[in-house]
């Protein structure tokens, strides 16, 4: 979600395969964790790129940690080779190339990036993109979801979300509409992360949510 | 068949050494790859011959940290350096002969610049393969191992050179906490306490034999590292137009090794705490 | 049916496979060893297709070897979890994949502490402070919950502190052994074709052994 000089995303942290519960905490990164859950086998993990960016795949759960390993090596070789951190923008192209290569036998992850991209002018601008599990871009002005419980998200997100918000504002609205979505669905929940990127810092916390 | 090859071949080393390493009466066969396995060990010994009047690079293991110190040869002042001023920003390497190939590896190299860009870009792909494997730093022995197989099959066949380029390893794994390799262009890797390649490596090795303490901390190996280079180095002072420093250190608070490569004005910071600069030296003297 | 279990306690790591082989309804064998010794201080049990099973498993024996003699020290537990759950990954997606799942038990001798994998025939890999694979999973991991809260010895106040709550890290091996005892119970008491014999085996820092229940 974009909010006002900062963007925010939130994921929930169950590993389930089917309606059979396996974790409420898949975290294997530091600093974040994951998230999101699925039908057979999801979960969804945001995890750090940068300080200023973070992507959540959620989708079946090998291709989560097979997807986020080898952006993690892409983007590696990118920062040691070009001496600086790589913008939100090209990361999402990256996403989406990586996906396109497998177009007939996909990754089944929906992957959504949140980050702040540097203007010319030396600015942040909030940036945010989902993409389908070949590497279509949807570039959003306000809200994009995924998963088990997009549409439910939507509905939440619709009615919740507005321009301009501020850090603690945009918290509440992803939390409340992650948090409502996903109790309605019955794959997702168990707990969830929310970070919101602004400025100066990124604010994570997890939340309680309903355990059944 | 070779003509070629030769050319390249000798010109490469003339531009590194600035003289021919390889004297003129040796026959011509002897010094080209062919099927006769013998030959290529010729050229091995060359490249080796090569290397030493490289720019010096050294390196001293201390208990809490590494230390690499690199004379750059390649000065003047219409060279434009204005990318080396900004240093790494603390993602890559930063200049001529230091690199960051992981974050927990910084190498420093010594002989062809083409061909130690090509290892490094070869090192930094195996180590972000074995972290893709398997989810932790590449071990550093295991990377000074990767780099020396691929080394080594240069040696073994007809047809081929070898890499004219030595490479000290500054690294830190869990198995052997911090640790200091070498490779050179046979292919042989070692492990070393403090140890120095390219030119003067004679005299810094023994200078580092009398003043080396198996309890120094960082900063002291900092210390040494620079009185040593001021000793060997053809120039008489010290300054960030001709050095590169970079240590590596363990941060206790976010678990994992760190990596600096330092820029220029940091170097010119380091040299005046330790008193080494040109300022000093020139205020001394009046 | 296959029924594996697996939980961690303080130090340790306690596996746990049924030893039953069996060809359709017909039981083969009832004393086969599930649980591979990967190591000084890692263990594997393996459950899935038979065939694949014992192949994958060699499989990943060897492999794991293979890097204790080139390198001297072994794969800590993390690297381990990752390769083997990489080979899986990439099997996934080749003509002939491998249908095997695994529960991983290991003692880290580099940050001295007990971890455990679960890791599907999909190569999903999640650490857990407990896991269980196969028919019995849907008893056991029910009941670890509940066992776990019994642990506290406090009602739970909310409903959200319930799988907070559940894993006692530092239960001792007797603890440890009498909570998998109810799991093996649970399931020969609910699940109709539940296997009778299991094998046991623990890591702790002195490395693996087997143990009897």
């Amino acid at each position: 979600m974009v909010g006002k000089d900062c963007v925010a995303i939130a994921s929930d942290l169950r590993l389930g395969t089917q309606a059979l519960g396996i974790s409420s905490n898949f975290q294997r990164v530091p600093v974040s964790h994951f998230s999101r859950v699925c039908p057979s086998l999801t979960i969804c993990q945001v995890f750090p790129i940068t300080d200023r960016l973070y992507v959540g795949l959620p989708g079946l759960g090998t291709d989560v940690t097979t997807l986020y390993e080898r952006f993690r090596y892409r983007v590696n070789m990118y920062t040691i080779k070009e001496e600086r951190e790589i913008h939100p923008e090209t990361f999402t192209h990256m996403v989406s190339s990586t996906l396109y290569e497998h177009r007939f036998g996909p990754y089944f992850i929906e992957p959504v990036v949140a980050g702040l991209s540097k203007l010319p002018t030396g600015g942040l601008k909030p940036f945010i993109a989902a993409m389908d599990l070949i590497g279509c871009i949807n570039f959003a002005k306000d809200f994009v979801v995924a998963g088990t419980a997009s549409s439910k998200l939507y509905g939440v997100a619709e009615g919740l979300w507005e321009p301009d918000l501020e850090p603690e504002d945009l918290f509440e609205t992803i939390s409340q509409t992650l948090l409502n979505a996903v109790d309605r669905d019955a794959f997702s929940g168990w707990g969830a992360v929310v970070h919101v990127i602004t400025k100066d810092r990124v604010i994570s916390r997890t939340l309680k949510a309903r355990m059944d | 068949m070779y003509t070629t090859d030769s050319i390249i071949y000798r010109s490469d080393y003339d531009i590194l050494s600035r003289r021919s390493p390889i004297p003129e009466y040796v026959p011509s066969h002897l010094l080209y790859p062919t099927t006769q396995s013998t030959t290529i060990l010729f050229i091995v010994e060359y490249a080796m011959e090569a290397i030493s009047h490289a720019g010096t690079v050294l390196g001293v293991l201390a208990k809490d940290g590494v230390v690499l110190v690199a004379e750059k040869r390649v000065t003047g002042k219409l060279l434009d350096l204005s990318s080396a001023k900004e240093g790494g920003g603390g993602y890559g390497g930063s200049g001529e002969k230091m690199f960051l190939i992981n974050s927990n590896v910084i190498g420093g190299v010594a002989g062809i610049t083409s061909d130690a860009n090509s290892l490094v870009n070869y090192a930094r792909s195996v180590a972000q393969r074995y972290l893709l494997q398997y989810n932790q730093d590449i071990p550093v022995e295991q990377l000074a191992q990767r780099l020396c197989d691929m080394k080594q099959g240069y040696t073994q066949y007809g047809g081929l050179r070898p890499f004219g380029v030595s490479i000290l390893y500054a690294g830190y794994d869990p198995h052997y906490r911090f640790q200091l390799y070498h490779s050179d262009p046979s292919g042989n890797y070692s492990g070393w306490k403090a140890t120095c390649i390219g030119a003067n490596n004679g005299t810094a090795q023994s200078l580092l034999k009398q003043e080396y303490k198996d309890d120094m901390g960082i900063d002291e190996a900092i210390k040494l590292v620079l009185k040593v280079m001021s000793r060997t180095m053809d120039s008489t002072t010290l300054g960030s137009e001709k050095l590169e420093i970079a240590v590596l250190t363990y941060d206790e608070a976010a678990k994992k090794p760190k990596a600096k490569i330092y820029k220029p004005i940091e170097i010119d910071g380091l040299l005046l705490m330790h008193e080494m600069s040109k300022k000093t030296e020139e205020a001394m003297k009046s | 049916m296959e029924t594996s279990f697996a939980l961690t306690g303080k130090g340790y790591v306690i596996v746990a496979a049924d030893t039953t082989a069996a060809r359709s309804i017909v039981k083969m064998k009832d004393d086969q060893d599930k649980i591979k010794e990967l190591g000084s201080h890692l263990l594997m049990a393996y459950s899935g297709e038979p065939g694949d099973t014992i192949q994958f498993a060699e499989y990943v024996e060897r492999n794991i070897r293979l890097y204790q003699i080139r390198n001297l020290y072994p794969l800590r537990p993390s690297a381990a979890a990752s390769w083997i759950r990489r080979s899986l990954a990439e099997s996934l997606r080749s003509r002939n994949a491998y249908t095997v799942n695994l529960l991983i038990g290991g003692y880290d001798l580099a940050d001295h502490k007990p971890t455990l994998y679960w890791i599907d025939y999909l190569g999903t890999v999640v650490e857990v402070p407990f896991a269980a694979h196969g028919y019995g999973s849907y008893f056991a991991l029910s009941l670890l919950d509940r066992w776990a809260i019994a642990l506290t010895r406090g009602r739970p106040r909310r409903h959200t502190d319930i799988l907070l709550r559940y894993h006692n890290p530092e239960a001792t091996l007797e603890e440890g052994l009498a909570t998998l005892k109810r799991c093996i119970n649970e399931v020969s008491k609910r699940l109709i074709v539940s296997p009778d014999r299991y094998k046991v085996k623990v890591v702790d820092k002195d490395g693996v052994r087997e143990v009897e229940l």
